[in-house]
């Protein structure tokens, strides 16, 4: 193939990378699938699930949702994992990136299976409130972490293999 | 592959088959291409957040990988064709060539391991998208499909290394040498994470794994050139890229946003992911380890007390240090003083075998091709 031929494929590659690309940017909206109830204080909270049932390691966006909206009030979230280790300090309840007229969380995966504790602390108008949400968490799906892992440090033991052929092969320099 | 013989004819000429310098810009350039979209990847998932397949940061991981591994099967390619026409192949470009799946192929040591590196990020990249199927667009780094896809680029910045490793008698080849290791080192800093996954009580694992391999590499620089100013090469060129990416990460991520309509999230935190988990202390280190040499070098020392001495003083500076860094950059106080004495002591005896292996490996580094020091 010449020169020119080469070129114009390379630029029909370019441009279908590109020009595909646009469709693929558009962020997928939140669908909530699931909600649950929580009383933080004088607030009833919705929250939204785009998955369900949940389960561990699987990604998914959280709404927080108070009466009335978020635009008078402010919060925090801890989250709990099974078996009570809880988060260092909470976290301010912030606004979904794609749905901003909701608190939330986007793409997050909870790591363990078991009941998780999610607690709600809620200011505004009408003072502050404090709810919990005991979540229900599925073992993960697909195979086993252990597994996983093995499987995704070939590299690095396909390194340690290099190191030990050329270790064996090359003599050691004794002074500085 | 053979790794046992070399049946490449090598003989020392001046031309070079192919061009050595054109190649090797190529895979660093790749390795920096992929260092870059790491550092804007974070700051995108800290700072903004959605993901999709196509975001420009990912666009740069992969045509970082692209070009080193095309510069890698090109040279590969053009060198087993030399072989075989009874074309003299120079050594110095990439290394001593060597015979892989049988006399099929005449591979340049170098840019071997550069390719196998970039063929390997693209299979854990048909792992990564499976994951993602399965689990979803979780934005950890600590996932394993991602702790593949970066071990997969250290590779093939480990074939960059031994490129310029072979050309380091002269003086662009030793610099290009030490900001491979740079980068090399920077990287680092994130597939470090991974050791996230390892829970040892209140011992801070990343930071352990930090200190081992800051020393090795800075280490490794030092016994590569063997002349005073490794160690601190590399430690210069990693200050300088984290000086380059403290600047860039916030901003490219701001101007991306801005361009895809996507507001900043709530409470972003300001410090730049990827330059804030290097030890800013790693000039001091540099300037320790050069210090050590210097007096090794007139007392005659010999280089496995040098490596010790040097890797246990230091792995304890990085670890002891990091939380300093920490609590200056986030302002979230310090963490236990157990934690912090053991991560320490840890960082230490992590740091000891990292300048042990850092002399043992850099000396590996010059046997790629012994060459005439100084021209």
């Amino acid at each position: 193939m010449g020169v020119k031929k080469t070129v114009v494929a390379l630029l029909g590659v370019v441009g279908l990378l590109f020009g595909t690309a646009g469709t693929a940017l558009a962020y997928e909206p939140v669908n909530v699938v699931h909600t649950e109830q929580v009383q933080a204080g004088p607030y009833a909270l919705t929250v939204g699930f785009s998955t369900w049932p949940v389960k561990a390691l699987q990604s998914l966006d959280f709404t927080f949702v108070p009466d009335g909206g978020i635009a008078d009030k402010s919060g925090t979230l801890s989250l709990a994992r099974p078996g009570g280790r809880r988060s260092v300090e909470p976290d301010p309840l912030v606004r979904h990136p794609r749905k901003l007229d909701v608190w939330g969380l986007d793409i997050t995966a909870l790591p363990d299976p078991g009941e998780w504790k999610f607690t709600f602390t809620v200011d505004g108008p009408d003072g502050s409130g404090t709810g919990e949400l005991v979540l229900p968490v599925q073992e993960q799906p697909g195979p086993p972490m252990g597994l996983s892992w093995a499987v995704s440090t070939v590299p690095l033991f396909g390194l340690v293999a290099l190191i030990v052929i050329a270790w064996r092969r090359t003599r050691e320099d004794t002074s500085v | 592959m053979d790794l046992t013989a070399s049946r490449a004819s090598v003989a020392a000429t001046t031309r070079t088959v192919p061009r050595g310098v054109t190649a090797a810009s190529f895979v660093l350039g790749g390795t920096v291409l992929s260092l870059t979209g790491l550092t804007w990847d974070i700051q995108w998932h800290s700072d903004v957040g959605p993901d999709t397949f196509f975001t420009l940061p990912h666009l740069l991981l992969y045509s970082g990988s692209a070009f080193s591994g095309i510069a890698s099967l090109v040279v590969v390619l053009l060198t087993t064709a030399a072989q075989r026409a009874g074309r003299p192949v120079d050594p110095t470009v990439g290394g001593r060539a060597v015979a892989v799946f049988g006399r099929t192929f005449a591979a340049p040591v170098g840019y071997l391991i550069s390719g196998i590196g970039a063929a390997s990020f693209l299979i854990y990249g048909l792992w990564d998208q499976w994951w993602h199927g399965l689990y979803g667009f979780d934005a950890v780094i600590a996932s394993p499909p991602h702790i593949g896809l970066l071990l997969s680029i250290t590779i093939t910045m480990v074939g960059a290394v031994m490129v310029f490793a072979v050309v380091r008698s002269r003086t662009w080849g030793a610099a290009w040498a030490l900001i491979s290791l740079a980068v090399l080192l920077t990287f680092s800093t994130v597939t470090a994470i991974g050791l996230s996954q390892i829970d040892v009580g209140n011992l801070n694992t990343v930071t352990i794994g930090l200190s081992f391999l800051c020393v090795l590499i800075v280490v490794m620089g030092a016994r590569l050139l063997d002349r005073p100013g490794g160690a601190l090469g590399v430690a210069v060129a990693v200050a300088v890229l984290q000086g380059v990416y403290w600047w860039f990460s916030p901003w490219a991520t701001r101007v991306y946003a801005d361009s895809t309509g996507l507001p900043l999230r709530d409470y972003v935190v300001g410090v730049p992911g990827l330059p804030a988990l290097m030890p800013m202390c790693l000039l001091l280190v540099a300037v320790v380890i050069e210090g050590l040499l210097v007096l090794g070098r007139r007392d005659g020392r010999s280089l496995k007390v040098f490596g010790l001495v040097a890797g246990a003083i230091g792995g304890l500076l990085v670890a002891a240090l990091a939380p300093v860094q920490n609590n200056l950059l986030y302002g979230n106080g310090f963490p236990q003083v157990s934690g912090i004495v053991g991560t320490a002591v840890a960082g230490l005896v992590f740091g000891a075998a990292g300048g042990l292996l850092g002399v043992r490996f850099g000396g590996m580094l010059r046997h790629l091709a012994p060459v005439r020091e100084g021209r």
